[in-house]
């Protein structure tokens, strides 16, 4: 099985790329596309560095790689200093990775069921991962790590009770009634809202009161693992951004299927509500009075050309946009609704300009796809490095994951980077290297000052708004209890959008840090949510959802560092800095553009490939079929994973 | 939603669309086996394909329209290195390998592996042994690939030759025949649990020097 990995790869190469994060992957697939022999590595087992999705088994294993946090590959470092030349330098790079810290889980679902549920370990039982530690000679760090890791895994006690056995081969008849069974604990009505076609819900009787809910064990967890693409960032797509239309200008969108966010909320008075942000939800508001719809509506419409009124604001330019927003005779609630859920600018210190140009900004991305102006990838924010890599791939890019590198090899002379020397010991020349900043030294970034991402992933029994459609995308706003904190975002994705198993919700939590993930995200976690329990609750709390299972950590943010922090760089090589904290993915693709005008000034970003239905190949004697390539047509919906394809051909017709 | 510039795709009017990926080991011929499909050639030292994401040829069976669209791997399954999404919406996997190397066989329970992770819980599955042709240098028996085939209740196995053009095209109708079959069914996935089709018997067909079509297991 391993004859693929005898293959050795080729050492020359234009482009190297370490790190297989968004921008690094943008970067990849642009530098591929216009014609560069491209070499895409990653130290880690799998695509994304702090941009992935993981499973929930691949998530628990995630967390254990940074909880053992041990100074794994100190030792043999010795074979690169024989590789290079008297003319030459080497600078090492970082040997671990710290851009994740202050992990906490917290498992509040029932674990009372029998444990002989096996858990599938998806970073580490992967075949491929064991068959490249065997490859490596026993002293390498790699290999190590890999044994340090099943220790570990076996006495990790927080929740993993089953044996981290295999058990890739549960058959679909299997799962399927364990799904079955989940229903039988239903005991409330499910409706199906109109455009929920997603899945065919049983209904019930609903005879039995107070009403029960349906009850998710941990072990169910477990077994459904593999339903959950768990993001590590958490972030949506404009429907007018940069991403999307990058996606769609390189016909990478191809690739990745998306829906939409369904709701914006609220959070106010220690309620959440739905705010209405297109002109069709204003007017079918009916939280709202006549006299509200029509002072929101006028507000709104001056803000999509606010620019041509500057008398209506010109005055207020020194002033803070919620000062201003109390000068436009709208009441509290849609003060607060414009300033938290619209314009997003919970800070104090955001201005009247900034303000109004976020509002501008939410409005054009309304109605491009659907009712709000965000788009999710379905399976999570991971999906779309990847896509980026098939992209690169396509046009001739090899990718190796689990490979690390050793250092970078500096001509002294042209004080220029030659090549990297990998953990094999191996030499391979390129033109330009693209590095991820985690993967640079201590010693290198001696001088860089990091901002933090405080985190928090929860497993939820409910949505926050309890709609007719339990499948609903929303996004929520808590804005900061005291002055100068910062503001929580909150995503919270149904099972429709691929990330978490039925019956649950997966929520997101995000805001820049000022201590650790907990403390800066627990109490808005306790407002929203309570934690599971098996007895009663009063009826308040019973209102709330509860929570099964909860991760908080921070994350390193480099986004604000510039390339001259760095020490001793050679100027060929060129530094992507991991996820910012924003909504958007705009960060990202500008990096990525700049940086590939900045190597490549006369080529195009990213153009258009060919159409693959009108690629011939010799003596190919028939006719091109002109039809486009995306939709997928479906004569019958066929279960619930299928059935979103046939609801995209619809959507896509509706636009 | 997909962002499809395809306003063709409105006009012409095709009744099944299906997406395939094709994987397995590098060098096993798979690339060579959908440019047979695809375009009736062979050609005998295959160059990475460049730029070219899936192709598609056009079947009409039963009278009605079916358009293949086949997804070739890009080389990342050089490195095992195969991203997630190329799974994600495939209606059906063909895994090649080749039947004069004994490795590229024993790879295929790790394909399989990967197509129950990230693909869909229903994808079709099917096996394809190619290089027919050198049945003289064969190291992998046919009744070994049966058993695998029956082990993980794959759809079919086929011997194919793209040099000698053995079977190509059967395994491309096999598969459109069966897909069609399977997103034909009324109320699919509504009933009870027995009338799931997930038991739609192996048909397996080995072409060559010995007469061994249809061999149900």
């Amino acid at each position: 099985m391993d004859n693929s990995l005898d293959n050795s790869l080729p050492t020359e190469f234009d482009v190297i790329v370490i790190g297989t994060g968004l921008p690094e992957s943008i970067l990849a697939a642009a530098c591929s596309r216009s014609g560069q022999r491209v070499l895409h590595l990653d130290s880690r087992s799998y695509y994304g560095g702090n941009w992935a999705s993981f499973s929930f088994s691949g998530l628990l294993s995630w967390l254990k790689e940074y909880q053992q946090n041990s100074d794994i590959g100190e030792e043999s470092t010795a074979a690169w200093q024989d590789m290079i030349h008297e003319t030459e330098e080497g600078i090492t790079l970082c040997k671990k990775d710290e851009t994740i810290q202050h992990t906490e889980v917290f498992c509040y679902a029932s674990q009372d069921m029998e444990d002989n549920i096996e858990e599938t370990d998806d970073l580490q039982k992967n075949p491929s991962c064991v068959a490249s530690s065997t490859l490596i000679k026993p002293l390498d760090s790699a290999c190590l790590s890999e044994e340090m890791h099943s220790l570990y895994v076996s006495s990790y006690e927080v929740p993993a009770k089953g044996t981290p056995e295999n058990n890739g081969e549960v058959t679909d008849i299997a799962e399927i009634l364990v799904k079955e069974e989940y229903c039988g604990y239903k005991t409330y009505k499910h409706r199906v809202s109109d455009g929920a076609k997603d899945e065919i819900k049983p209904i019930l009787e609903d005879n039995s009161d107070p009403p029960k809910r349906n009850r998710i064990t941990y072990s169910q967890i477990v077994e459904e693992g593999r339903r959950f693409n768990i993001d590590l960032v958490s972030k949506l797509l404009y429907s007018q951004g940069l991403l999307i239309d990058l996606l769609i200008k390189s016909n990478v969108s191809r690739y990745a299927e998306f829906k939409n966010v369904t709701r914006i909320l609220a959070f106010r008075e220690g309620k959440v509500e739905q705010v209405p942000c297109s002109r069709a939800d204003i007017f079918n508001s009916k939280e709202l009075t006549m006299v509200e719809k029509r002072m929101l509506m006028k507000f709104l419409t001056f803000c999509l050309d606010y620019e041509q009124h500057p008398d209506e604001y010109q005055a207020f330019t020194q002033c803070s946009f919620s000062e201003y927003l109390k000068t436009k005779k709208l009441t509290p609630s849609l003060q607060h609704f414009v300033l938290h859920s619209i314009a997003m600018m919970s800070e104090s210190s955001c201005t009247t300009i900034e303000g109004l140009k976020a509002t501008k900004n939410f409005l054009q991305c309304l109605g491009r796809f659907g009712n709000t102006p965000f788009l999710f990838p379905l399976y999570g924010q991971g999906e779309i490095p990847q896509c980026f890599c098939r992209m690169c791939a396509v046009f001739g890019g090899i990718y190796c994951l689990r490979h690390k590198v050793q250092c970078l090899v500096v001509d002294k002379e042209s004080g220029r980077c030659k090549a990297i020397i990998d953990h094999l010991g191996q030499r391979i020349n390129a033109k330009y290297f693209i590095v991820e900043d985690s993967y640079l030294s201590e010693e290198t970034c001696s001088n860089v000052q990091y901002k933090q991402i405080s985190r928090a992933v929860l497993i939820t029994d409910q949505s926050i708004l309890k709609t007719d459609s339990d499948q609903q995308i929303s996004i929520l706003i808590v804005p900061p209890v005291e002055p100068g904190a910062c503001a929580v975002r909150v995503t919270e994705l149904c099972s429709s959008t691929m990330t978490c198993m039925k019956d649950t919700c997966l929520v997101h939590l995000t805001c820049s840090s000022s201590k650790t993930a907990r403390e800066d995200l627990e109490s808005v976690v306790k407002k929203l949510f309570t934690p599971y329990a098996e007895t009663e609750i009063d009826k308040e709390e019973l209102a709330k959802p509860r929570l099964l299972w909860a991760l908080y950590f921070n994350m390193r943010d480099s986004s604000g560092v510039s390339r001259s922090s760095y020490n001793g760089l050679p100027s060929n090589v060129y530094v992507c800095t991991g996820p910012d904290c924003g909504l958007g993915n705009e960060h990202a693709v500008k990096q990525a553009e700049t940086l590939f005008n900045e190597i490549f000034p006369s080529e195009e970003f990213c153009p258009p490939p060919p159409n693959p239905e009108d690629v011939f190949f010799d003596g190919d004697d028939k006719q091109p079929e002109p039809l486009g390539a995306n939709t997928i047509i479906i004569a019958q919906p066929e279960s619930s994973e299928g059935s979103k394809n046939l609801e995209s051909s619809e959507k896509h017709l509706q636009n | 939603m997909q962002f499809s510039s395809s306003a063709r795709a409105a006009e012409e009017n095709f009744d099944y669309l299906f997406k395939i990926i094709l994987i397995g080991d590098s060098n096993v011929g798979k690339t060579c086996v959908v440019r047979h499909f695809t375009s009736g050639v062979y050609a005998e030292t295959q160059q990475n394909t460049i730029g070219v994401d899936f192709t598609v040829r056009a079947l009409e069976i039963n009278g009605k329209k079916v358009k293949m669209q086949v997804w070739d791997t890009a080389g990342q399954e050089r490195f095992r290195t195969i991203t997630q999404s190329y799974y994600r919406s495939a209606h059906a996997a063909i895994i090649a390998y080749d039947l004069t190397r004994r490795s590229t066989f024993e790879s295929v329970p790790h394909w399989i592996h990967e197509i129950e992770k990230y693909g869909a819980a229903n994808l079709v599955i099917m096996l394809i042994g190619n290089k027919c042709d050198m049945w003289e240098k064969r190291h992998v028996l046919f009744e070994d690939a049966c058993t695998l085939a029956e082990k993980y209740g794959l759809l079919a196995v086929l011997e194919t030759s793209a040099k000698e053009s053995k079977n190509i095209d059967e395994v491309f109708v096999l598969m459109a025949r069966e897909l069609m079959a399977r997103h034909s069914l009324p109320l699919y996935g509504e009933g009870p649990l027995g009338s799931l089709p997930l038991d739609s018997s192996p048909v397996l067909t080995a072409p060559g020097p010995r007469e061994k079509s249809q061999c149900t297991c």
